[in-house]
């Protein structure tokens, strides 16, 4: 099969539902990369804070406000609360330790054990599923294939998030701080940081991203408390190509991941899920700090 | 083998027993345990082979975990490898070799042959695998294990070579021994349970034989600093990665059992929560000690089990075991035999007070046998202990 006849394959439509995939996996991937940037912590549970910032909207916008858009910032800033909890209360306790990282990796498994079960104690083990915000709940027909506009929005939303992070780290003074504690925390706390305060801020942001991600993908797919555990480990492989710690990364993997996932199936139809595994394993090999290096970029 | 020398043995084992608190004692106590258990209701024998298997699972994984530091969230490829190796030579085998052997001893036969193909399955599969997981460390390596286990699975589940059935696994029929007028159900609860337990004590032997070798005295050196054992000429990388060969292999073991256990072999066992199961045994029962995933692994399956008669909160359990990961990371990081060495030395302070502090490797494995081989947990250890001293006095 030559080229020609094979690009009218790729709909439009495939094209943005990758993009809108890829925009989620950002969100997630991105607060993740963060956290493990600057407190050295890989965040097991992100999957599960991804989840309840789903389920919290979809509980705001059916009990308190008909608005999307308040619950969905409801529903981040919720999400950030609990991460920030988290890392007061039980991340703190290791930094210290001589093993460290791998203490904080099963402490964080245990809160997506925790997690997972309240989300289910609380709402059930059923799927819910919303609309999009109805100005932007449409049919949107491009190239011969349709879509919806709100996926449109979330992508959009995504790299609005990427530029506002960019400029927030590069551009701030807070920025200037998270980025000296992450290259030297032992410096940073002598010439004055408040290294505790700066980790469980940057542990909130993080947070908050994962929750931002989980409300706005709430409307693109159904929310189950399976949710998380499926979502972490995309999210795992994104940082791990992007680069552990990098923000550009972040988006770069899961805009590819995204796409993989929305076109992968149509090229090929046996192994197609293995073929993300398999670029962690050669990125991890050739690459331990993937494809686009550089913490804190 | 002399007849004086085995005389010499006898007797000094004798006289081991009748000392009281040592491990000839113990061994004995658990032995009777383990055939004691046999005669329980069958729930109870099926319950008491599933921990069998998980906690030979577990002690697999922290071959890698407690004894050379490196953190494997893919030990479920092993553990599923065992699984799927024993039951496609049992689907696709199965006939052949009743040609051969004859219909009547070749359950028998076949079974036997499936848990040695799915042993070396593992091992071919752990040596690569192994190979290129151990250049990485710490968080590095917890990824990359948990890559080629997910890769494991995906691969299981779409079966492009069409030999593990998707998603529904394989199912595993153990057949009848029919010799003339004796025949035998592989498959039976107690007969099944007699196979695994067999089978579970001697690879923990060879485990503990392991651990106890030189070999062993190196890994636990290079946990304690990779660095110094680099500069005393010990080849970390390639100790990291014979260890993880014969970390893989026990896992395999575990995964044969599980197969005929569960009878199916199902791709959930190479999914990465199948994986976490060992970690948290392993970390709740005290990755330091040798007992502590068996000891761990009691725990999970006993109080899953506790928890489940419990209609309400049956659904819930994972919540409890989540909980108590991370109190035990936190705040009591040797675990539940650390915690009962340090109840003993409380109890009956006799001098070796610095047993649950520092975390003593395989040597203090005392209080984790008696945990793990008599049914009833920690009380009768104790008990027995009480009863012994009083012996002595």
């Amino acid at each position: 099969m030559s080229l020609t006849s094979l690009v009218p394959l790729i709909g439009i439509a495939d094209v943005v539902i990758g993009l809108s995939l890829g925009s989620r996996l950002f969100l997630i991937a991105v607060g993740l990369s963060l956290i493990f940037g600057v407190l050295g912590v890989l965040n097991f549970a992100h999957g599960g804070f991804y989840m309840l910032g789903a389920y919290v909207t979809l509980a705001v916008v059916s009990n308190v406000v008909d608005n999307f858009w308040v619950a969905a910032v409801v529903g981040a800033l919720a999400v950030g609360v609990v991460g920030a909890a988290i890392e007061f209360s039980a991340i703190r306790r290791l930094y210290d330790r001589v093993d460290s990282d791998l203490d904080q990796l099963i402490v964080t498994f245990g809160f997506v054990l925790v997690i997972h079960e309240t989300v289910r104690f609380v709402w059930g083990s059923g799927s819910y599923s919303i609309d999009p915000p109805d100005v932007f709940n449409f049919s949107v027909t491009l190239g011969g294939s349709t879509f919806n506009a709100y996926r449109l929005v979330v992508i959009g939303l995504a790299v609005g998030v990427l530029a506002a992070l960019w400029l927030f780290i590069t551009r701030t003074y807070f920025g200037s701080l998270v980025r000296g504690t992450s290259s030297d925390r032992e410096m940073a706390a002598m010439l004055g940081v408040d290294v505790p305060r700066l980790y469980t801020g940057v542990f909130f942001l993080g947070s908050v991203l994962a929750g931002l991600g989980g409300a706005l993908s709430a409307p693109l797919q159904s929310t189950s408390p399976a949710l998380g555990d499926q979502v972490i480990i995309d999210a795992f492989i994104v940082v791990v190509i992007g680069g552990l710690g990098s923000m550009s990364g972040a988006f770069v993997g899961a805009m590819l991941i995204g796409m993989m996932q929305s076109l992968g199936p149509q090229f090929i139809s046996a192994g197609s899920i293995a073929i993300p595994f398999l670029a962690m394993v050669i990125v991890l090999l050739i690459r331990p700090e993937g494809l686009f290096g550089g913490i804190g970029e | 083998m002399s007849a004086t020398d085995t005389g010499g043995r006898v007797s000094r084992f004798g006289s081991a027993v009748a000392e009281g608190w040592t491990r000839e004692r113990l061994g004995l106590l658990g032995a009777v345990a383990l055939v004691l258990v046999a005669f329980a209701p069958p729930f109870q024998v099926y319950l008491f082979t599933d921990f069998l298997v998980v906690a030979l699972f577990a002690l697999g994984f922290n071959l890698l975990y407690g004894y050379t530091g490196l953190l494997s969230f893919g030990h479920g490829l092993f553990y599923a490898g065992g699984a799927y190796g024993i039951a496609i030579v049992l689907r696709d085998l199965g006939p052949v070799i009743a040609d051969v052997v004859g219909a009547g001893i070749s359950p028998l036969v076949t079974f036997v042959l499936g848990g040695v193909v799915g042993l070396a399955l593992v091992v071919a599969l752990a040596v690569p695998v192994g190979w290129l997981s151990v250049r990485l460390e710490e968080i590095y390596f917890a990824l990359i294990t948990l890559a080629f286990g997910m890769l494991g699975y995906s691969l299981i589940i779409q079966d492009p070579a069409g030999l593990t059935n998707g998603t529904d696994g394989v199912i595993v029929l153990l057949g009848t021994v029919d010799l003339g007028g004796f025949s035998l159900r592989i498959g039976g609860r107690r007969i099944y349970y007699a196979i695994s337990a067999v089978t579970v004590v001697a690879a923990v032997y060879g485990v503990w034989r392991v651990v106890n070798s030189p070999f062993g005295t190196v890994c636990k050196a290079i946990r304690e600093s990779p660095d110094r054992a680099a500069a005393l000429g010990i080849d970390v990388s390639h100790h990291r990665w014979m260890t993880f060969i014969v970390s893989a292999a026990v896992v395999g073991i575990a995964g044969v059992l599980r197969a005929g256990l569960a009878s199916v072999a199902s791709p959930g066992l190479t999914h990465w929560s199948t994986s976490a199961i060992a970690v948290i045994a392993t970390v709740i029962g005290g990755a330091t000690y040798f007992y502590g995933p068996i000891v761990g692994a009691f725990i999970f399956l006993y109080i899953r089990w506790a928890i489940s008669r419990f209609p309400a909160l049956e659904a819930y359990w994972e919540l409890f075991f989540g909980a108590l990961l991370i109190a035990v990371v936190l705040f009591f990081k040797q675990g539940a035999v650390g915690g009962l060495l340090l109840l003993r030395d409380r109890l009956f302070g006799d001098g070796d007070a610095d047993d649950a502090g520092s975390g003593g490797g395989g040597a203090r494995d005392d209080g984790g046998q008696a945990t793990a081989a008599t049914d009833d947990g920690a009380e009768s250890g104790d008990d027995n202990a009480r009863a012994d001293r009083g012996d002595n006095s």
